[in-house]
């Protein structure tokens, strides 16, 4: 209620009774009454006028109001009186609940948000499923349940694709997306601005629809590539050289299903590859749909499998590859949609959850314990309001609305630290060039989740104090000040043993953190069996009908020998796919006296590479020969291996001279003899050991050669190559894309990304948690040193050195730290059980790390513990003795 | 005048909201209609008639505006609401089960049931 009306209130009951009074009054005087006997009469037949009004007060419910308003004025001037309190209390409350305000927020980006699409819930992944995993099915698979399937209301096929775009001159690398026609219908997302894609636009190959070839582009794409213009709908751009008209902008976070992976153009399908279309096995597509409202998962699965069958009995593969790839039929749900970044970051971001809940927790029983502490300095104060009447309900609640009151502060300030904190990690994931785009918008989730974890950190703060402010006696209260009753040695038990909850908690964070840290460093430490310094890289494609042409292989080597030139560069090389670029190709060899146990056995890596590519790269040549300008397009065709294929097929036998063949090119005799092996090279991630691979000279590569990475070693920091390099491949062709600029050392630490934020995450949780232990560490010790004045007097007095009395304060801040330590070790050990998925090269029990976080426990134990200490040691035993 | 009579439990409201039901009244008012309708054989807390009234309204039983006394003085008056009215009649009713119930029991003639 306002301060107005309240006013008006009051006003309104002093009228309303004085007429009351004086109604009275006339009555009496009338009856023949005295004025002054009718007034005195008056006002004992009325009684007590206050009680009177207080009961109004009462039953116009605003007593409530007023207890609270009085409760929230003591506060904050208790708040005032001790601002020292107040800041630690509210500060790390702040940062316990901004961390979790943070990590939820992502925890809610990445797993728990459903696609902004309608009805979600009846969104399913089409897929088609084996012992090797599941994929979506051919495309000639997805017309016929399209056109088939009568459980779906929609069906719709989508494949994420890197795609080549030329607007205003400007040609660039988008990240695409080829969809059937249907896709925004089956998901029920409109446009922003124009109109969508539909079936029609997706009937001709190569072609599209009678609007011709169509595209929508993202919001994101929108805003970035043609600044927002409204006049970008029936805008004309050049897709792979063709010609494509821009109808509608979508919004960036449904244009696709994979939240956090920002899709720039969307292109009917019927454009892309059309032998690809054709393939009766290609495994490339999504296929999403939607399930009509009265079917039930497991009719629309029997149904789909049924058409699955039939198609998978006309085509023709081998019994292995169906038991692998295409044994049957699969939904899954797609209300979340693709599942790639959960997968990747469910286990980092449950541990971290479960780090910054004990952050919190840390932070509860410190302030508890600070808490308590000031209880037992007020227990005078309390005992005064007891005794006058103050009902216990009415001390108790104020204990609860200090807390809550701080906790409210802390609350406010936690969601503004952790707004900070997400701007620092979405900057964190929007590095590199896959990079993930969080939304990380305050919603009501968050908003209710923070709102709880707050009032049920208020509740837990409050309760401890009120409890003991329940129990309080008045009469001892007022009796014994601050000293001497069995209460406060009640409270110094309950306070040290809160103590050692933070000791543990801190221990459990820091050991935590040391295993995070030391998985990190074994990661950035292994072998990566290639340079990690001085390496820059980057893509370069030519226009597509250069693609595999003899005029981009002269390119090629007309640009080798530009960089070459560039002081500083020491060698450049090219290559199908440098190390950890994410890029790949399979292919399935024969070897001869080879028996392969299964079809996997046969399956290779492939990558085809320049003459200086092992030198540039630092990848050392264990035997034979490298490549030459001599293993041009017509000479013998030759292949090297890396050990660890070389090992598998021929195990100690020297492969140099043996002849292998590539079988997954039908109609192909695809026979390399090879001649050499090179040592091994990690490929897909720095957790992954080298997969077998097998190296192949450009100019002899199976494939046609289209994109292409350049490797330069440089003197010197990489990434300052990079203009220079631009500028000789550009002045050979001006209209090559050059993409995804980077330097070997950055595209590690893009590969580290979780392991780095959760490194980081816990260090700094561990820190939080350390220095509210040795908060309460000193606040305990302190307050013992306090209570102990006279003991310590006496001990002096009869001889006690200083050290002496230093060493009693320290043995029981090494107590307390120990006693927490050794009851961390359950918690610590569970934290390892709980991350060891994530932990690379340390064991979930590491020694190492329990080790140091202790070392660093005790060593601030003793920090903390030297104040108090040297306040006891400095004691003047007789002024002690006399406090008495 | 008959004997007083101890005002019963959680009857004030329903007096004050018949009272009220017949005719606007302020405080002063109810507590001189109450004494005439009972005979001013019922003790009426004068404290308590006025929480008993905030409470009406705040329940929004009764209404109030401010209006001009009899003898020209500003004076807050009491009207029943609708809700009142529905109150009142089914409270009467209660009553008058209660009452002949209770009064059947303590007639009872022994030797009669």
């Amino acid at each position: 209620m306002r301060i107005g009306r309240r006013q008006q209130f009051e006003d309104d009951m002093d009228a309303e009774l004085r007429f009351h009074i004086d109604s009275c009054v006339a009555d009496l005087v009338r009856s023949g009454l005295t004025p002054e006997e009718a007034k005195r009469r008056a006002r004992i037949e009325f009684g007590s006028l206050e009680a009177s009004k207080d009961q109004c007060r009462q039953a116009w419910g605003l007593q409530r109001l007023d207890e609270l308003r009085a409760d929230l004025r003591l506060t904050f001037r208790t708040i005032r009186r001790s601002p020292g309190f107040a800041a630690v209390a509210i500060l790390s409350l702040a940062l316990g609940i901004g961390a979790n305000t943070a990590i939820f927020g992502m925890f809610d980006a990445v797993m728990l948000r459903l696609l902004p699409v309608r009805d979600p819930g009846r969104l399913v992944f089409v897929q088609s499923a084996g012992t090797a995993g599941r994929d979506g099915p051919p495309y000639p698979c997805f017309e016929l349940i399209r056109d088939r399937a009568t459980s779906f209301e929609g069906v719709s096929a989508f494949s994420p694709s890197a795609m080549e775009l030329t607007a205003d001159r400007g040609r660039e690398l988008a990240r695409g997306l080829w969809v059937s026609g249907n896709l925004y219908q089956t998901l029920g997302v409109r446009p922003l601005i124009g109109r969508t894609l539909t079936a029609s636009d997706d009937q001709t190959p190569g072609k599209g629809g009678p609007d011709g070839a169509v595209a929508v582009i993202s919001r994101a794409y929108w805003q970035r590539r043609f600044g927002g213009d409204l006049a970008v709908v029936g805008r004309t751009i050049y897709l792979f050289e063709h010609a494509v008209t821009i109808v509608g902008v979508m919004p960036t976070e449904t244009i696709s299903l994979e939240p956090g992976r920002p899709i720039d153009i969307a292109v009917p399908m019927m454009l892309s590859d059309p032998v690809k279309l054709r393939d009766r096995t290609a495994l490339w597509l999504l296929i999403v749909a939607r399930l009509k409202p009265s079917v039930r998962m497991e009719q629309a699965r029997a149904e789909s499998g049924a058409l699955f069958k039939a198609y998978i009995a006309g085509v023709r593969i081998s019994e292995e590859t169906r038991t692998r790839l295409f044994d049957h039929m699969d939904l899954a749900p797609a209300a979340k949609g693709l599942g790639g970044l959960r997968r990747q970051f469910s286990k980092p971001l449950s541990a971290l959850m479960i780090l910054a809940g004990l952050v919190l927790l840390a932070a509860c029983v410190n302030i508890t314990n600070l808490m308590l502490a000031r209880a037992m300095a007020r227990q005078r104060d309390f005992a005064v309001r007891l005794a006058i009447g103050a009902g216990r309900g009415r001390l108790i609640r104020q204990h609860l609305t200090e807390s809550l009151a701080l906790v409210g502060a802390g609350a406010a300030l936690g969601i503004v630290l952790a707004r900070l904190g997400q701007t620092a990690l979405a900057a964190f994931f929007a590095e590199g060039n896959n990079r993930i785009v969080l939304d990380l918008s305050l919603n009501v989730r968050m908003l209710l989740f923070t709102l709880t974890v707050a009032v049920l950190s208020g509740l837990a703060l409050g309760i401890v104090p009120a409890m003991r402010a329940a129990r309080l006696d008045p009469a001892a209260g007022l009796h014994g000040g601050s000293r001497g009753i069995a209460g406060n040695r009640v409270s110094l038990r309950l306070g040290r043993a809160l103590v050692v909850v933070q000791v543990t908690l801190s221990m459990v964070l820091l050991a935590g953190a040391g295993l995070f840290i030391r998985s990190l460093r074994e990661l950035e430490s292994v072998g990566l069996g290639f340079a990690r310094e001085g390496i820059l890289t980057m893509e370069v494609t030519p226009e597509r009908r250069l693609f595999g042409s003899s005029e981009w292989l002269a390119m090629q080597t007309d640009i080798l020998d530009r960089v070459r030139r560039i002081p500083g560069v020491r060698s450049v090389s090219w290559a199908t796919m440098n190390p950890l670029s994410g890029r790949d190709r399979g292919a399935v060899l024969e070897v001869p006296g080879f028996v392969p146990r299964t079809e996997a056995d046969k399956d290779i890596h492939l990558a085809a590479v320049s003459p200086e590519y092992f030198d540039t790269l630092g990848v050392p040549m264990l035997l034979g020969r490298g490549f030459s300008a001599r293993d041009h397009g017509g000479a013998p065709k030759v292949a090297i291996l890396n050990v660890t294929a070389a090992r598998f097929y021929f195990g100690n036998a020297n492969p140099i001279g043996l002849k292998v063949r590539f079988t997954n090119y039908p109609g192909r005799d695809l026979l390399y003899e090879v001649v050499g092996v090179v040592g091994d090279a990690r490929h897909d991630s720095l957790r992954e050991p080298p997969p077998r691979f097998i190296y192949l000279p450009i100019p002899q590569s199976v494939d046609r050669i289209n994109r292409l990475a350049l490797a330069a070693r440089c003197s010197g920091d990489a990434i300052h190559f990079a203009a220079p390099v631009r500028r000789q491949i550009q002045s050979v062709r001006s209209t090559l894309l050059i993409a995804n600029v980077s330097t070997m050392e950055k595209q590690i630490e893009q590969s580290l990304l979780r392991e780095r934020l959760v490194a980081a995450l816990s260090t700094t949780f561990g820190t939080v948690a350390l220095v509210l232990a040795c908060i309460g560490l000193y606040g305990i010790l302190a307050y013992a040193v306090t209570r102990r004045t006279n003991e310590i007097g006496i001990r002096m007095a009869l001889g006690a050195t200083k050290s002496g009395v230093v060493w009693m304060v320290l043995r029981e801040a090494f107590a307390l730290a120990g006693a927490g330590i050794v009851i961390a070790l359950p918690g610590v050990l569970a934290l390892g059980q709980i991350t060891k998925a994530s932990l690379y090269g340390v064991e979930p029990v590491d020694p190492i790390a329990f080790a140091s976080a202790a070392f660093l426990l005790l060593l601030f134990t003793a920090l903390a513990a030297a104040l108090p200490g040297r306040r006891a040691s400095l004691l003047n035993p007789t002024s002690a003795l006399r406090r008495e | 005048m008959g004997k007083p009579v101890d005002l019963l439990q959680g009857t004030l409201d329903m007096l004050i909201l018949k009272a009220v039901s017949l005719g606007g009244l302020h405080g002063y008012g109810v507590l001189l209609r109450l004494g005439q309708l009972t005979g001013g054989r019922l003790q009426i807390q004068q404290g308590s008639l006025y929480p008993a009234l905030y409470r009406l309204e705040r329940k929004g039983l009764i209404a109030s505006t401010w209006g001009e006394s009899e003898n020209k003085r500003k004076a807050r008056f009491y009207t029943l609401t609708a809700s009142g009215r529905k109150h009142l009649k089914a409270e009467t009713a209660l009553w008058n089960d209660f009452s002949s119930v209770v009064a059947g029991v303590l007639s009872a003639i022994p030797g009669e049931s």
